[in-house]
């Protein structure tokens, strides 16, 4: 099931989205925001930040510099 | 060779520091490199952080891009400021890097290029003398009222308590 989602995107990033399509580095919109959805969903994973934010702390309290 | 005391900020720690008004825990950084769009989304955000005394802001408007980067930043979906910022990191050799973003952490560690963030640096306050443990326990706990920094609240609560212990065990 697909949802149907409306958002505000900036008119440069647009016509960056459409420049791509033209040049045929993707189908259409809909791939481009999905494709920049899920690579924004992996590189924000919650135990990747949860495992960041211990590592600081651990550096906080024991590190060197 | 990298300058152990230069480090690189994101927009994301300064104003969250400046939330807390706790800036001057960078003070001890011989200067802290902000480069342009950094500085413009500070500026739009958050313009006091720009105006503190405490520390050296050095603002570098003029980036050389690295391929590496350009190619980490496609990778992880960098926005402008943290592309700009590991930029800098390469092109001035400095080899940390202040950010509270988690794509930019990624990136960073693949450019070998250390990372800390807002809890690090404020927990760091105590260790460096800069500020009290009892003082930087507030701040910690201040973070989701006083700031824009998002943390999962029983992450933030196991952090204080982490620290209390391990504080009141070296007093």
């Amino acid at each position: 099931m697909n949802n149907i989602i409306q958002a505000e995107i900036p008119e440069q990033l647009c016509q960056q989205a459409e420049l791509l399509i033209q040049q045929g580095w993707a189908s259409n919109l809909q791939e481009i925001i999905n494709d920049a959805l899920r690579r924004y969903l992996e590189s924000h994973q919650e135990l990747l930040t949860e495992a960041f934010i211990q590592e600081d702390v651990e550096w906080g309290l024991r590190g060197n510099d | 060779m990298t300058n152990k005391t230069l480090v690189v900020a994101d927009a994301g720690v300064l104003i969250h520091l400046d939330e807390l008004g706790a800036l001057d825990v960078l003070r001890n950084y011989e200067a802290v490199f902000v480069p342009n769009a950094v500085w413009v989304e500070v500026l739009h955000h958050r313009p006091q952080a720009l105006k503190n005394d405490s520390i050296a802001l050095i603002h570098v408007s003029d980036v050389s891009y690295s391929p590496k980067v350009t190619a980490m930043a496609r990778l992880f979906t960098l926005h402008s400021g943290e592309y700009e910022a590991l930029n800098v990191c390469l092109d001035q050799e400095i080899d940390t890097l202040l950010t509270d973003d988690t794509a930019a952490r990624l990136a960073a560690n693949n450019l070998n290029i250390k990372v800390h963030g807002t809890l690090g640096l404020l927990i760091r306050a105590v260790r460096c003398d800069l500020r009290s443990p009892d003082n930087i326990l507030q701040l910690l706990a201040d973070i989701p009222k006083k700031t824009t920094l998002h943390i999962r609240p029983q992450l933030l609560i196991s952090v204080i308590e982490q620290v209390k212990q391990e504080w009141l065990n070296n007093k």
